[in-house]
């Protein structure tokens, strides 16, 4: 069985370590390029945090940036791909070609040729996922960018969450196969239902926790740059929240959204005036507990839908 | 069942075993029972003609044998193995010939590797070459070495001959009676042309509507069957001389003659002429005779 899974997937087991490998190079000539100009560029003292580092920080910023544009679809688009071409297929592509009926006669039971197929298909895109997220994650070192949390985008990159979103999206596809039983709707689907999921688990990750709850007395911004902000409101002197900025106490240009500098005299008037400004935030030491609670509901996910797919394909065989 | 024929084919009257039987078996979908109350039984080493019209249940009735199928009522009994191949006859295209056999060894236990190979061997079959690539004949030599290399003990063909030219059928056909000859293996084939099997099997199974109208021995069937062909005035005649485990089954009309295809012997008079039906105009009977058992009666034939 290991065999005939192997013989039957591996153009999608090919391609995608292909594609992982020269991925992997690009970030590797990312990071030695990066590391060479550090070593020929960095003043000494740096790289840290002292001023004479900054301008060594923001060109190793822009070449992060570039990469990075590269592939900041990725937390999507990965999943989505497996789901489409590992998932959909699998039992889409039997039915379509009426293989099902070669592969669920023999002496192997369908049970076993499913169970055989979902674990081992599962188990290398969860591989997949992780191998991702450790490339990302030794990129980024090389790079000195530490900040793993709060981009929502390079969370689900880091840790063991792609791991989860891989395993997701294939079994997401393999429902999608079993039910639909075509290989170009389930794709679709797929598709559909992983920029929903994707939309949907950003929106929620906000909740996976309490917010902390800080006031700031002079600024609007949060001097942690790798925390997540969920909201802000301003807070009038008796310390009450307000739905909106305060109107009538200080002078507010119309363009004060717009235009930073009058946006900043606003709020200096008001801080003087006694305002606060209170803000909701998840702090970074939340990773590890924000990446096990977003694999915790991936993997329940996943095994719904690999639940679906085994009754769906042993209750209707043909 | 009123209008279900069933020969007794137990152990005891044609001191063979029986290789394949089912009993009351009813398949449903959606609301329709595709299948109902089917009965039947087939010895073993017996090659069985599974025959009906399109839509009759013959895939439905063969995949409940070979487990694609739970049925909501009733009981499959095979003694031994069942293989199948499906209508069609289902390969990976992409796989070679190589890998087809290599797929097939590894997904049954009492794969007969070597005898596979002969068989591809001698019919010029090449292991290397992709089976979508492949010509119908020879795609339907690789389904049926897919089958037979398990070494079954009952072989369940759908429409194995269908979109076949009469060369790649004769192949079929021979191999399938050489299998019978060395190993004595059950084989059921459905088909609804019942010319391409007459030669071939030696058991009959009819199949209308999702129920089974007709099964056992051809021969015997045949011998216990006759065409009457006589005057019109005198069907009612024989409508009434049919008692017992004799009735007619179908009857038609051309201008003032009628001919009734009757099961067992009734007594008759002169006016009658009569003889042994051939397997078609039997298979046509059970196949056109009206739905319900019950004797027609002579306004009720239609012309």
């Amino acid at each position: 069985m290991i065999w005939v899974t192997w013989r039957q997937h591996r153009a999608q087991l090919l391609v995608t370590g292909g594609l992982l490998a020269a991925l992997g190079l690009l970030l590797l000539g990312s990071a030695v390029e990066a590391r060479v100009y550090l070593a020929e560029h960095a003043p000494p003292g740096c790289p840290g945090s002292a001023p004479a580092c900054w301008d060594l920080a923001a060109a190793l910023d822009a070449r992060y940036q570039v990469i990075y544009s590269i592939f900041g679809w990725m937390p999507l688009l990965a999943p989505a791909l497996i789901g489409a071409f590992w998932g959909a297929p699998l039992l889409g592509r039997e039915y379509e070609r009426g293989t099902h009926r070669l592969a669920w006669t023999q002496q192997v039971s369908v049970a076993r040729w499913l169970g055989v197929k979902l674990a081992m298909l599962g188990a290398l895109a969860a591989a997949g996922g992780l191998l991702l997220s450790a490339m990302v994650g030794l990129w980024r070192r090389a790079l000195l960018r530490e900040d793993l949390f709060g981009n929502i985008g390079v969370f689900n990159m880091v840790g063991v969450v792609p791991a989860a979103w891989w395993l997701y999206a294939f079994l997401l596809g393999t429902a999608a196969g079993a039910l639909l039983r075509r290989t170009l709707p389930a794709m679709a689907l797929v598709v559909a239902g992983m920029a929903v999921t994707v939309f949907a688990l950003f929106s929620l990750s906000d909740h996976y926790a309490e917010p902390v709850r800080a006031v700031l007395r002079d600024t609007t911004v949060l001097s942690d740059p790798d925390a997540r902000l969920v909201r802000g409101a301003w807070l009038d002197p008796a310390g009450r929240e307000l739905a909106g900025p305060p109107t009538g106490v200080c002078p507010r240009r119309p363009d004060a959204g717009r235009s930073e500098a009058g946006q900043r005299a606003y709020e200096r008037c008001l801080f003087a005036a006694g305002y606060r400004y209170a803000v909701y935030y998840h702090p970074p030491t939340r990773f590890w507990r924000f990446q096990w609670t977003e694999a915790a509901i991936l993997g329940a996910a996943s095994l719904a839908l690999a639940g679906v797919t085994v009754h769906r394909t042993l209750r209707h065989r043909v | 069942m009123t209008d279900q024929v069933t020969n007794q084919v137990t152990g005891q009257d044609t001191g063979q075993d029986i290789a394949l039987r089912t009993t009351g078996l009813g398949v449903r979908r959606r609301r329709t029972w595709v299948l109902r109350d089917c009965s039947l039984a087939v010895p073993a080493g017996r090659v069985a003609a599974l025959v009906g019209p399109n839509g009759a249940g013959k895939t439905t009735l063969m995949h409940t044998i070979v487990g694609l199928l739970t049925p909501r009522e009733g009981t499959v009994e095979v003694s031994g193995e069942a293989a199948f191949m499906a209508q069609d006859r289902p390969l990976y295209g992409d796989f070679t010939v190589a890998e087809t056999l290599a797929f097939a060894r590894r997904l049954n236990p009492g794969w007969d590797d070597a005898f596979a190979r002969d068989r591809l061997a001698a019919a010029g079959i090449p292991l290397d070459r992709r089976t979508a690539r492949l010509s119908g004949g020879q795609q339907a030599q690789v389904a049926l070495t897919v089958a037979l290399a398990r070494r079954p003990g009952l072989l369940v063909l759908d429409e194995p001959l269908a979109g076949l030219d009469p060369l790649a059928r004769h192949d079929v056909m021979r191999a399938l009676m050489a299998e019978v000859a060395e190993r004595g293996t059950t084989i059921l084939i459905s088909s609804h042309v019942v010319a391409e099997l007459r030669e071939t099997c030696d058991w009959l199974v009819v199949l209308r509507d999702g129920r089974v109208r007709l099964c056992g021995d051809i021969e015997e069937l045949l011998a216990g069957h006759l065409v009457l062909s006589g005057p019109a005035e005198a069907a009612d005649a024989v409508s009434g001389a049919v008692s017992g485990a004799a009735r007619v089954v179908a009857a038609s009309r051309t201008g003032r003659r009628v001919r009734l295809l009757v099961r067992g012997a009734p007594a008759l008079d002169a006016r009658w002429s009569a003889r042994n039906p051939d397997l078609e105009e039997l298979v046509m009977a059970y196949l056109r005779g009206p739905r319900a058992a019950d004797v027609p009666r002579t306004e009720a034939v239609p012309a």
